[in-house]
């Protein structure tokens, strides 16, 4: 029988922003998944930050929506959650390589504890929260090739 | 004047406390009391106070050094908190050493005491971690080091009975520490290390270290002034580095490589040895694989190799290559503001370690790991090289 991980989308979440990364959370009242994005390296860069990891100036940060599919990179079972997150585990957080080349970390729903693994593909869930802003979140992307 | 015209002329760390029952201050007056009655020094000569940065206690108060200075009483020419996580302490040896280079003191204090299971004033909140790891439950560094743990199992995979044997090792070091935790000096097996309960599977409560409350300190002077005073057992830092952000101008990493690669060789080529020269090495441990990593990034073996290094070899007391003599952080306690591995490292090369005593006292290698940065493995990595005069 397939081991049971929860969702987690019972647990309330307030997320304060930092101002540098309100245009990241303003994409997610549409689930649209924008990043950002170096145009002097051509590369990009995620958790969001002030300037370019890549130049160390602001000038050459824009935003740019992809698509949110990838590949596990690596995950773990949360056994022992955080204070707002007790009672609802095990629990999946996955760390994902996006197509655009960074990581993004977040939970994974709709998944067995068999199913997942290194490599596997996954696709973006939108998780709502009370703001009008959503959670990026993975699922597995079982049609993709 | 470099590093190594420079000498640590004395120990001092108190028994490591599931929770304090004296105030932080109390145990730093019983290091400084400790120290001053070992050397023969005058409080009066002391004029530098070294404080790490890790304090749990003291992190509210942007004072807490010069604080610390009225409390115990001490006048300084250098006054000075180092902020490099688990490197603070390697770290505040080279910090000390640097300002007896340049004369701003003659005679440092490097004081590591934290109360932060008593009282712990930690504040993360302007992090990533309140956007980007909290919202989806990633529970700290055991969540983080869950991740490096998987990541790594994929790349070279991972006999995790070899974690266990490193985790027994260092346990029954701190069975012969009587500073270490009282409630960790208890035998464990391979088998009670495999079957302890999965807090971010893969990693294990018997991977993680457990906080701790304690005190330890240091006396560092020039080698002249130690020879003048007539100080006899000296321990010379001969080689020191420190990386912190290792590649944070990529965006995609390999995260089973850290900034040990680069500290490691630098720390190691300023000492003039070879890693093969190592006699014992004390590295930080905050997750028992920290050091399978640690052994990779060193060059005592190559990436991928950790778990065959490790069963290949004895890192006993008593064994080819001694490691974490007094049971480590995770069997001694994260105490101290983490400085354990380095107060162990100096008693064992003056000689002082009684029934857990290395053999090989030609020198000892030390390391720090600080901070967790997002989706990777540390922040910060440090080496130091250790010698008897």
């Amino acid at each position: 029988m397939a081991k049971a991980l929860n969702d987690t989308l019972g647990v309330k979440r307030a997320i304060k922003h930092f101002d540098f990364s309100e245009p990241y959370w303003e994409g997610t009242r549409q689930k649209k998944l924008v990043i950002q994005y170096c145009r002097v390296t051509g590369k990009y860069q995620h958790f969001p930050r002030p300037v370019s990891i890549f130049t160390g100036r602001r000038r050459d940060i824009e935003w740019r929506e992809v698509s949110g599919t990838g590949v596990v990179f690596s995950y773990t079972i949360t056994h022992r959650g955080t204070a707002l997150f007790r009672g609802v585990e095990p629990y999946a957080v996955v760390s994902v390589t996006l197509e655009v080349g960074v990581n993004f970390i977040a939970n994974l729903v709709n998944c067995t504890a068999e199913e997942l693994k290194v490599g596997l593909k996954v696709k973006p869930y939108w998780h709502p929260l009370e703001d009008g802003t959503h959670l990026f979140m993975f699922q597995p992307d079982r049609g993709a090739a | 004047m470099s590093l190594r015209d420079n000498a640590i002329v004395a120990y001092a760390e108190t028994k490591v406390m599931e929770k304090s029952d004296r105030d932080v201050w109390v145990l730093s007056g019983e290091i400084l009391e400790e120290l001053l009655d070992k050397t023969g020094i005058d409080k009066s000569e002391i004029d530098g106070l070294v404080m790490a940065g890790l304090t749990g206690t003291g992190a509210a108060n942007p004072f807490w050094a010069q604080t610390t200075a009225d409390v115990l009483g001490l006048e300084v020419g250098f006054c000075e908190q180092v902020h490099v996580g688990g490197c603070s302490a390697a770290g505040c040896v080279a910090r000390a050493a640097a300002a007896i280079d340049y004369g701003m003191c003659e005679v440092a204090f490097l004081l590591f005491a934290d109360t932060h299971v008593l009282e712990d004033r930690t504040d993360h909140s302007h992090s990533y971690r309140r956007e980007w790891t909290d919202p989806y439950g990633l529970m700290g560094p055991p969540g983080a080091f869950g991740l490096l743990s998987r990541r790594y199992e994929a790349q070279y995979g991972l006999d995790y009975r070899m974690l266990g044997k490193l985790a027994v090792t260092q346990r029954n070091h701190a069975l012969l520490n009587e500073n270490a935790c009282e409630k960790l000096r208890v035998p464990i097996t391979i088998d009670d290390y495999l079957s302890s309960r999965m807090i971010a599977e893969p990693i294990r409560l018997l991977d993680c270290v457990m906080r701790a409350d304690g005190a330890a300190g240091l006396i560092m002077m020039s080698r002249r002034r130690a020879k003048e005073k007539g100080l006899a057992k000296n321990i010379i830092p001969i080689g020191y580095a420190e990386r912190t952000n290792f590649k944070g101008g990529e965006n995609l990493v390999d995260v089973t490589r850290s900034g040990h690669e680069i500290c490691g060789q630098k720390a190691l080529g300023a000492a003039g040895i070879g890693i093969e020269d190592v006699a014992s090495f004390h590295p930080y441990d905050d997750f028992i694989i920290a050091i399978m990593l640690q052994l990779e990034a060193f060059g005592f073996c190559k990436p991928g190799e950790g778990v065959q290094f490790i069963r290949d070899h004895d890192f006993s007391y008593n064994g080819d290559l001694p490691l974490n003599t007094g049971g480590g952080q995770i069997s001694a306690g994260q105490a101290a503001c983490s400085s354990h591995n380095l107060v162990e490292a100096v008693r064992q090369l003056m000689g002082e370690a009684g029934k857990r005593q290395v053999k090989n006292t030609r020198n000892a290698l030390v390391t720090g790991i600080g901070w967790i940065n997002y989706g990777r493995n540390w922040g910060s990595s440090a080496a130091l090289v250790l010698v008897p005069e």
